[in-house]
């Protein structure tokens, strides 16, 4: 099941990579091939940077590649290196749960309720900010699996965890 | 107080492992909830980072990244070595300039110092082991040079601090970077020099003006791209962005078509892996203008020019002070938070001192990158380290001299303008 959503979000974002790459090369190619510049090309790879960006940081700490200095829960190493890695991610639970679902959340009621709409593509921006809240969800859900998942190798009486 | 709470549950955090965009995340959250109510501290911070990352220039940065992971599985790296080493084997401690060349080279065609970490050490470290150079050396040379690729464009970095400034020309930041990373290649090389002298490291092979000229066909595709994206730029025929597009299309036809060494199967995979590094970087982008829209509030950029400008009035002593902040700000932590949380509090200095803004952000991302090669926080360090297959150890003694080597060229930059003015005004960029 996670795996297959894994799966999904990476097909997902390297199809908004791909278009984002052909909407800039677009808008080069229209100015100087066509002369007839396109205005929706520039908002339209702005908005998908934003969705790459904030989803693909879920994606990200599901893969374990953020930048982290992970000395000390190393050098603890065995089981409290696991506990103290599943300290690091409640608090990362915390932030996805408080800044992106709740505050995410809010902004996009707000932007929505102020009717704030894109001036090229007429889209809402509620549309666009609503990745916030989306990868929040998501990214509270990876928080915890991994939360889970340290958690037992923490508490595991048998001592010698494997890593 | 607010900034107290800051600055302890940053570090905090960072020693407990917590990934740093998160640190830099949960440390504003925290610190805003002190400061004003919940309801509006939260949607604030959420709107901060979506709204951070919604910019023009900062879309180049993807694009730029694609264009790197392309170039380093597409053969482009080992044909820019090859060149190099044409030329340069038969000199005392050839592999090693060879290696700083390569990564100056690598810079030009890409906008990452990890991307030339990676694909330059991944070559030349065995290469120079077969040489009888140590892998702590070379691991050393190869960190040290690859941060060239900040300073000469395209440069993911001179990009983030153009949006982070707020009006710096980026072609001229991009033109302006040309002269400083090639004085610092040429300090690192006068180490590498002084190193085989010691060490009776001499050349191998010597050089043919046929086998010169061979190398250099091979390689001339992968120049060519740098004629085309620095020339577009400068040129005012695309915008930095637009080269980014440019350069990833160029990269592709180059490494699917002429090199032959891309297959479509193996795409999605680049793609994916375009996608991972963008996300990591855009969301150290989002949380660290969010921290900095929390300083500004708290008007810390104000209470920090005064308190350095009651120190002295001294241009040469502030810009020390600043430059010694800066070096301890780059060991802590990473450049893109560094350049877009420090930018706000010391480029007003910097200018009421008389300096262009061009020029402190040349001389900023010179400083950093040289945290970037010590620990603990070096992300260059630990993947040219992984890569060589050595220990930060063995890597710390060689890498002592080029330490000295980098800081004499960020001297240089911070008190002669020129290096960082002189070609920009000669394009006619800048002023």
């Amino acid at each position: 099941m996670v795996t297959k959503l894994e799966l999904a979000l990476r097909g997902l974002l390297a199809a908004l990579m791909g278009t984002l790459v052909l909407a800039v090369s677009w808008q080069v190619i229209s100015r100087y091939a066509l002369s007839a510049p396109s205005v929706w090309t520039e908002e339209l790879a702005r908005f998908l940077l934003i969705w790459i960006g904030v989803l693909g940081a879920s994606y990200a700490y599901r893969a374990r590649v953020h930048l982290a200095i992970d000395l000390l829960p190393r050098k603890l190493g065995g089981r409290r290196g696991a506990g103290l890695e599943a300290v690091n991610a409640s608090l990362v639970g915390v932030f996805a749960a408080a800044v992106m679902m709740f505050g995410g959340g809010r902004l996009v009621m707000i932007t929505w309720q102020l009717n704030q709409i894109s001036p090229a593509l007429g889209l809402p921006m509620a549309v666009v900010y609503s990745v916030v809240p989306l990868s929040g969800a998501l990214l509270l859900l990876f928080a915890c699996l991994r939360f889970v998942a340290e958690r037992a190798i923490a508490l595991d009486s048998t001592g010698e965890a494997p890593r | 107080m607010t900034e107290l709470i800051l600055i302890i549950a940053f570090f905090v955090m960072l020693v407990m492992g917590v990934p740093v965009a998160f640190c830099i995340g949960l440390a504003t959250m925290l610190a805003l909830l002190t400061s004003i109510d919940p309801m509006p501290a939260l949607t604030t911070i959420a709107q901060r980072m979506a709204g951070g990352i919604n910019s023009f220039a900062l879309l180049a940065i993807p694009l730029f990244i694609f264009s790197g992971n392309l170039m380093s599985s597409g053969g482009i790296a080992q044909r820019l070595i090859n060149f190099a080493r044409s030329f340069m084997c038969a000199l005392p401690g050839g592999l090693a300039l060879v290696n700083v060349i390569s990564c100056v080279l690598f810079g030009a065609i890409s906008g990452s110092a990890i991307a030339a970490t990676s694909a330059v050490g991944g070559v030349m470290v065995p290469a120079m082991e077969e040489d009888n150079y140590d892998r702590g050396f070379s691991a050393a040379v190869t960190a040290t040079a690859a941060t060239t690729g900040l300073l000469i464009p395209p440069s993911n970095i001179l990009i983030v601090y153009a949006v982070s400034s707020g009006g710096v020309s980026i072609a001229a930041l991009f033109v302006g970077g040309y002269l400083p990373g090639m004085l610092v290649a040429l300090c690192l090389m006068a180490v590498c020099a002084v190193h085989a002298k010691q060490n009776g490291l001499h050349g191998t092979g010597q050089v043919s003006a046929v086998a010169v000229w061979r190398a250099f066909l091979q390689a001339a595709p992968s120049l060519l791209l740098i004629v085309i994206v620095i020339g577009g730029i400068i040129g005012g025929v695309f915008t930095a962005t637009e080269a980014g597009a440019i350069a990833v299309i160029y990269a592709l036809a180059l490494s699917m078509f002429v090199y032959r060494e891309i297959t479509v199967a193996q795409l999605p995979d680049i793609l994916v892996k375009a996608t991972e590094t963008t996300a990591i970087v855009m969301l150290l982008v989002g949380t660290s203008i969010a921290m900095s829209w929390l300083l500004a509030f708290e008007n810390v950029p104000v209470t920090v020019a005064e308190a350095l400008l009651s120190v002295s009035d001294n241009p040469l002593i502030l810009l020390l002070l600043i430059n010694l902040a800066l070096l301890v700000v780059g060991s802590f932590m990473d450049m893109t938070p560094a350049v877009l949380i420090f930018t706000p509090i010391f480029l007003p200095v910097a200018v009421q001192l008389g300096m262009s803004p061009l020029h402190f952000g040349i001389m900023m991302v010179l400083n950093l990158s040289i945290g970037l090669c010590t620990p603990p926080v070096g992300s260059v360090l630990f993947v040219s380290c992984a890569v060589a297959k050595t220990s930060i150890e063995k890597m710390i003694k060689p890498l002592m001299p080029m330490y000295a080597a980098m800081i004499v060229a960020l001297a240089l930059v911070t008190y002669v303008p020129a290096f960082s003015e002189a070609l920009p005004r000669f394009f006619g960029l800048y002023e």
